[in-house]
């Protein structure tokens, strides 16, 4: 740019067009790079050497019966968490974005109280309903009952977590299924709506699809923080991971072993998810590759 | 075929048609031109009720489009029944407004039996882009896909609006050949254009619509050639 005679092909002696062409160099991209593996090197170094970290307890406890059964009660909430929560949140979504002013009301109220409450907070509220309300039945409002039930019976430790979940989970996958609807281009229900293809289909067929691009990065994030939240029902005394390994280290104090072991399972399934969410996006970006 | 009748239509406070009567008869073609604002895409919308009328009607072989009439009143139809109308007015966007995640086949199988899909993409001469997805096809290619979509549902009439102003100049050709080889073929159509070459060319009959009327209607050398309304010739002289 500087220098006119540089930048500027020659008309004169020499033809430029048979030179070789040499990219641009990044040096401070190598000082970067051995600066990052210097560091990686000492953390390595250090988990290996450093006896604290205390690997032999870390391999009598990882694959241990009692540590893989709570790794499936864990699946087992984030599973039964992000299906009942995401088909409840599609609900919730169309009934936030409807026409009619009182269903979008009833949308945003569901949205508006379950963000608010502190999952913890509403777990234990779903923990203790039957101290709220001993029995529930099914009948006519304020008039004659047909059935009722123990809420004790009714609802098990287990039931409440994963209704805490799905309640909770439903608010947040609401918002997140609104957001990749509203991200469709308007021409395209004006296009569905032209041809005359029903309501429903027009939905099914040509805006979640279309949504799902937008959708599935958010979504995988609340799955994933789904997954790790699910520590939080340690509080209700729901043998998964979280609290298991808690229950092993309040015996034999090796903390930091015991947190390795959560943290390596956690880690292992996260990649997993990982795993699925980019072939998962691959499958809804066709159409989008040339 | 197409009969619009006093038709009204207002955005806010901006009166946008202002008591507009057009009869269409089958197999006609009517090319509707006008400036920019003029009104001519609003009332293609409002022809299939993507825009709801304030005042006046629309029928479709004698059939009230969008509402039904009961004791005194028009009542608008519920949303199922206008879907099912629509099957009848065919749509084409600028914009030609293609699912993306479908390739042209299914693009147009969506309102159509797989066989039939095949044959209309044959007729814009599409046959050998079936399988590929919109954006690897070229805007003019996009637009016969469009076009071959609306045809799908078998409708009585064809809206088109402003069909090429989305296309790059040398693909424009493509699509108004396409437009040409249906007008041959009788389809009823009514196009939103600013080609006046083609409007010569095809149309029996052009309207020109300014500020939310028809100013001026008749044949193409009339219209084109001899118009009688200054705005009329204001608006020819800018684009001839």
């Amino acid at each position: 740019m500087t220098s006119g005679t540089l930048t500027r092909a020659s008309t004169k002696d020499d033809d430029l067009s048979s030179l070789p062409v040499v990219p641009a160099r990044h040096p401070w991209r190598w000082v970067g790079v051995a600066f990052v593996l210097v560091l990686a090197a000492q953390f390595v170094h250090g988990l290996v050497t450093n006896p604290a970290w205390d690997w032999p307890t870390f391999a009598r406890y990882f694959t241990a019966q009692s540590i893989l059964t709570a790794v499936g009660t864990t699946i087992f909430l984030t599973v039964f968490g992000t299906v009942l929560g995401f088909a409840l949140g599609i609900v919730v979504a169309v009934l936030r974005m409807s026409k009619s002013p009182f269903l979008s009301a009833v949308g945003w109220t569901y949205i508006w109280a379950f963000r608010s409450i502190p999952l913890i907070v509403q777990l234990l509220f779903w923990f203790n309903i039957s101290y709220l309300y001993q029995r529930l039945s099914l009948g006519i409002p304020f008039g004659p009952e047909f059935v009722s039930f123990e809420t004790i019976s009714l609802i098990s430790p287990m039931g409440a977590a994963v209704l805490g979940l799905a309640l909770h989970q439903a608010a947040y996958a609401a918002e997140i299924v609104r957001s990749g609807v509203i991200s469709v281009d308007r021409g395209q229900l004006e296009a569905a709506a032209a041809l005359g293809i029903p309501r429903f289909r027009q939905l099914r067929r040509i805006v979640l699809p279309q949504a799902m691009r937008s959708i599935l990065p958010n979504a995988a994030n609340e799955v994933i923080s789904l997954f790790k939240g699910t520590s939080v029902v340690s509080v209700m005394a729901i043998g998964e991971l979280f609290y298991q390994v808690q229950v092993i280290y309040g015996r034999n104090a090796r903390v930091v072993a015991l947190l390795m072991v959560a943290t390596v399972w956690y880690i292992i399934l996260t990649t997993l998810l990982s795993i699925g969410q980019h072939y998962v996006e691959r499958y809804f970006a066709r159409g989008d590759r040339r | 075929m197409i009969e619009v009748l006093g038709v009204h239509k207002s955005f806010g406070s901006l009166e946008v048609l202002r008591g507009v009567s057009l009869d269409v008869a089958a197999g006609e073609v009517v090319v509707v031109l006008g400036p920019s604002g003029s009104g001519k895409s609003t009332l293609l919308r409002t022809i299939n009720h993507l825009e709801k009328v304030d005042r006046g009607y629309i029928t479709i072989d004698g059939d009230l489009i969008g509402y039904q009439r009961r004791g005194g009143k028009l009542h608008e139809l519920k949303e199922r029944e206008i879907l099912k109308q629509r099957k009848d007015i065919g749509f084409v966007f600028q914009n030609f407004n293609l699912f993306p995640h479908l390739t042209a086949l299914e693009n147009v199988a969506e309102v159509a039996q797989l066989a039939d899909a095949r044959h209309f993409l044959e007729r814009v001469g599409l046959e050998d882009k079936a399988d590929a997805y919109p954006r690897q096809l070229s805007g003019g290619q996009q637009q016969r896909v469009a076009i071959a979509r609306a045809l799908a549902t078998r409708p009585k009439v064809v809206l088109f609006d402003e069909p090429t102003s989305a296309l790059d100049p040398e693909l424009v050709g493509e699509v108004l050949d396409v437009l040409r080889d249906l007008a041959r073929s009788g389809t009823t159509m009514v196009v939103v254009t600013h080609e006046i070459g083609f409007a010569r060319e095809v149309a029996d009959r052009i309207v020109f619509i300014d500020e939310g009327l028809i100013v001026e209607e008749g044949a193409p050398e009339q219209v084109l050639d001899h118009p009688v309304h200054e705005r009329t010739r204001a608006f020819l002289s800018k684009v001839l």
